[in-house]
Parts: structure tokens; C-alpha cells; sequence
């Protein structure tokens, strides 16, 4: 029992927290002491997301939110993980390349909202396109590093048998830099959710953060909370899936060495 | 992960030594870097008059330029700065000094960890600025929500990196200093603080971008003032080249910042390999 107890304690103690909170919560508010119209109530979020499960507008946002950042984070990643690959291999393109992350590094992309929809419309493309450009850096960064770290004493053994640059890059520099590049996604991950959430508050029609600001203007606590809590989850989800596959390309590597 | 100017030595770098053939005063990758940029302002000059695309939605550079000069001789302009800066600073420093004892509590007792872990990491993962309608709601549209908001976002890389730092301490010189005599405060002041300070710096790094990016999105969301607030105007009204000049005002800001926090970083990296 103690064993048990011991081996679970991270995660028994973990779910305990999140109870106390509820808890509080709830009792803060049936005791008077907050008014239920700026904080809601546990038990009234888990009631209106039975209601929208329901109905099915749970599952329209989510499934909208879901698309749009799946979208994001691909076209993030192929183009992130392709101009990595270069700028880390060649120079001369990371110098090209340069100036205009650094740009991308320090400005607020948000910022730039109105000409997306100038240009794509309330929806979709806009949405995408921002969690696009919110994704892009740290994945293009982390490519970078990962290539541009490759071991030199594996480098100068592969190139005294005789290897041509291209066989150094698919035999040495990539399979060393798949660690730094996971690390990459993950982070991207994050930022693709930041920016798809972030643009679906302002210039979208549908989604997660579309129904938060609608239920903001409306002033409908519960609701908001319903939506904040499914972001919140699909966070840990994905943050938790990519923390494993991260362990178990480390373990490849622990095991090859 | 961090993008780094000064690049360490490349690989497969082609003969650039110094008094090379060319009396060119840049380095090779600074000239490329220069003319990538000089390419993109031509191209981006000459895109609306070869009529591919509709000058309204993408200005120029002239016209940026042009406005940028305009915009300095206007005194609300500087008002707006002025506001979004106050947000900032207020927001940043109060997470400053929440942050960095709630990480030293973290990383330093085991049940403080394990009961704070999960509902900081569920927060620091989720993008806090999902949480702006409520903050709005709750706090008005004047500057408290916006402070709120730069502070959450501050908050949660500063304690997070914090926690980290006090964790990766070097056992052998924290059971050093115990064997000569060092109490539980002298440890925390003398071995586990300096340890966690390069960890600490890089939170605080990543904390300058989260609340820039807070301040603008806080206020671009709901306000009556600040460089965020001029970003909607502008947006709303197609004020492109406008635009531009404040989402490039706030770059620069950032971008300033953050190398400000880079230097101090690299100031404790060599204080520590000196020692």
C-alpha cells in the first residue's frame, strides 16, 4: 500500500492539488465571498460543458481549433525543419535568412493581424497563418542548432573514410541533430497553440478562442471558463505525448552510443 | 534554444581570413545579410508600381519611412508609448518578485513541488493569454487587465527556469560547503542562488518576449490607449505604413531588451568560468 502509494505520490498528490482548487473554488463562491458572475463555478463549468458536449458546440470548436492548429504546426515544421536544414548546412542562407528571423524573433506577430485579414478574410487562413508564423521560429532555431552541433570527431572520421558533404549531412548531421529538432517541435507546439488560440480571439468564426471572446462580449462566464479549461487540456495533452516521443528518440541515442 | 549573433566557427567555411583579396570593410555573412535585406526592400518597393499588388494592403518602404518621421513629431504617439511601457514595466517587475521566490520554493521542497507542479505547468503550458477576456471582465479595460496579463506571462518562464536552476545545483559543492560548516542559509546564498543565476536570466529572457507580446495582445483585445490600441486603430482604418511603424517601435523594443538580458547573461557565464 505504502509501495503504492510511493510510486504514485507524483501523481496522487498532483490530482489532490487540482481537487483543493475546485474545491475552494467552489466553496469561495457558495459562501459569498466572490460573486459567481466573475468566477463561475466548478460545478456550474462541468454542467455547461455536459450542455455543450451535448449539443455539439463543444465539439465544433474543438474540432475547428484542432484543425487549424494541426495545419499551423505542419506547415511549420516542413518549413522550419527545410530552412533549418539549409541555413544550418550553408552559411550563406543563414546569413541570408538572418535579419528576417531576427525580425520575426522580436516583433509581436499579432501585431500584423489586420493585414491578414486585409488580405485572407475572418477565418481559416488567417488563423493558420498566424500560428504558422508563431511556430516557424523556434522550430527553424532548433533545426539550426541541432545541424551546426554535429560532432566533430564523428565529422572528421566520416570525411578521412572518404565521404562526400552530402553523405556527411544524411549519415552524420541528421540523425545527430533529431534530438535538438524534437526539442524544436515541442516548443513549437506550444507557440502554434499560443497563436492559433490568440488569432481565433480576434479574427476568426469559429474555434476555442473564437468562443471565448464571443462569451466575453456576451459576459458569460461559464461558458469562457468551458473553453479555457479544453485549451488548458489540449496543452498537457500534446505537451505530455511529445515529452514521451522526446524520451524515447534520447533512448535511440543512448542505445547507439 | 536561442538564436545567437556572434556564430561560433562554421563548418565547412570557405577561405574568409583576415586581408582577404577584397578590401570590403563587412564579413562575408554580414554582406550577405545586408543585401538580403536591401533585396527585400526593393522587391517590396517595386511589388505595388509592377501592379501585382494592391499598394493599400502592403504600403512601402518610402511610405513607412515617411510615416515613421511623421509619427515622431506627434505627441500622442508618445503618450500611447508611454502608456504600453508603464503596462510593461509594472506587470514585468511584479512577476520579477513573485517568480523568483515561488521558483526558489519549487526547486528547493520536494512537497511544495509536488502540490504546485501540476497546476503551474497546466498554466505555463495553456497560453496565458487565453485568459485575457476573463482578466477584462474582472479587472476593466483601463491598465490593470493589461498589467495582469504581462504578468502572467512573465510569471510563469521566470518561476519555471527558476525551479530549474535551484534543482541542477552541483551536489558535490552544496555537501563542499555543508562539511565546512555552511548552515542551510549560507548554502542557499553562497552555492544554490549563484548556481541558479544563469537559469534565472534565461526565464527572464524568455519572460521579455511573453510580456512584450502580452502588452501589445492585451491592448490590440480591449483599450482606450497604448501602442497596441494604435495597432487597431490603424489596422482598422487600412493605415498600413502606420501600422508597420508601431509593430516595428515594439520590435525594436524587444529586441533591445532582450539583448540587454543576453549581456548579463553572458556577464555571469564569464564571472562563472573565472571562479
Amino acid at each position: 500500500m505504502i509501495a503504492l502509494y510511493r510510486r504514485f505520490e507524483a501523481v496522487i498528490i498532483g490530482t489532490a492539488s487540482f481537487l483543493a482548487i475546485a474545491v475552494v473554488w467552489q466553496y469561495a463562491v457558495d459562501a459569498g465571498h466572490i460573486d459567481p458572475f466573475f468566477v463561475s463555478t466548478p460545478l456550474a463549468v462541468a454542467g455547461e460543458a455536459m450542455a455543450e458536449a451535448a449539443d455539439g458546440t463543444l465539439l465544433v470548436n474543438l474540432l475547428a481549433t484542432l484543425h487549424a492548429f494541426s495545419l499551423a504546426l505542419g506547415l511549420g515544421a516542413v518549413a522550419g525543419i527545410g530552412l533549418g536544414m539549409l541555413a544550418g548546412w550553408f552559411p550563406d542562407v543563414e546569413a541570408a535568412l538572418d535579419p528576417f528571423i531576427w525580425f520575426k524573433y522580436s516583433a509581436p506577430t499579432i501585431a500584423f493581424y489586420p493585414i491578414f485579414i486585409a488580405y485572407l478574410g475572418y477565418g481559416l487562413p488567417t488563423v493558420v497563418t498566424v500560428g504558422f508564423l508563431f511556430a516557424l521560429t523556434p522550430i527553424y532555431a532548433n533545426t539550426l542548432a541541432g545541424i551546426r552541433a554535429v560532432d566533430r570527431d564523428l565529422l572528421r572520421v566520416a570525411l578521412s573514410f572518404g565521404a562526400r558533404p552530402l553523405d556527411v549531412f544524411v549519415r552524420v548531421a541528421l540523425p545527430g541533430s533529431v534530438p535538438m529538432l524534437v526539442a524544436g517541435f515541442r516548443l513549437g507546439v506550444g507557440r502554434a497553440l499560443t497563436g492559433v488560440v490568440v488569432a481565433e480571439l480576434f479574427g476568426s468564426t469559429a474555434g476555442l478562442g473564437y468562443s471565448i471572446s464571443q462569451n466575453a462580449q456576451l459576459m458569460r462566464t461559464t461558458p469562457m471558463m468551458v473553453s479555457i479549461v479544453a485549451i488548458v487540456l489540449i496543452g498537457v495533452v500534446l505537451t505530455q505525448a511529445l515529452s514521451f516521443v522526446e524520451r524515447w528518440t534520447d533512448a535511440w541515442r543512448v542505445d547507439a552510443e | 534554444m536561442s538564436l545567437s549573433l556572434d556564430k561560433p566557427e562554421r563548418l565547412l567555411r570557405r577561405g574568409a581570413g583576415p586581408g582577404a583579396r577584397l578590401r570590403w570593410p563587412f564579413r562575408r555573412s554580414t554582406t550577405i545579410s545586408l543585401l538580403s535585406v536591401l533585396v527585400f526592400l526593393a522587391l517590396w518597393q517595386m511589388v505595388p508600381a509592377l501592379g501585382l499588388m494592391n499598394v493599400r494592403y502592403t504600403s512601402q518602404p518610402s511610405e513607412v519611412a515617411t510615416a515613421f518621421v511623421e509619427m515622431l513629431g506627434e505627441a500622442p504617439f508618445y503618450g500611447h508609448a508611454w502608456v504600453s511601457l508603464r503596462e510593461f514595466v509594472l506587470g514585468f517587475a511584479l512577476a520579477l518578485a513573485l517568480a523568483v521566490p515561488c521558483g526558489v520554493a519549487l526547486g528547493t521542497s520536494r512537497y511544495v513541488r509536488l502540490v504546485v507542479d501540476p497546476p503551474l505547468m497546466a498554466l505555463y503550458i495553456a497560453p496565458p493569454l487565453v485568459l485575457l477576456p476573463i482578466l477584462t471582465i474582472w479587472l476593466g479595460i483601463d491598465m490593470a487587465s493589461k498589467v495582469a496579463v504581462v504578468f502572467l506571462g512573465a510569471f510563469f518562464p521566470v518561476a519555471v527556469n527558476t525551479a530549474a536552476g535551484m534543482r541542477e545545483a552541483d551536489p558535490r559543492l552544496v555537501r563542499a560547503a555543508r562539511s565546512f560548516g555552511a548552515g542551510r542559509l549560507a548554502v542557499f546564498s553562497r552555492v544554490l542562488v549563484p548556481g541558479a543565476l544563469p537559469s534565472i536570466l534565461m526565464g527572464v529572457r524568455l519572460a521579455v518576449g511573453r510580456g512584450v507580446l502580452s502588452v501589445v495582445v492585451a491592448e490590440l483585445f480591449v483599450a482606450r490607449a497604448g501602442i497596441g490600441h494604435l495597432l487597431h486603430v490603424y489596422g482598422s482604418a487600412l493605415r498600413m505604413d502606420r501600422l508597420l511603424v508601431c509593430a516595428l517601435v515594439v520590435s525594436a523594443f524587444g529586441y533591445g531588451l532582450t539583448q540587454v538580458v543576453r549581456r548579463l547573461e553572458e556577464r555571469v557565464a564569464i564571472w562563472r568560468a573565472d571562479s
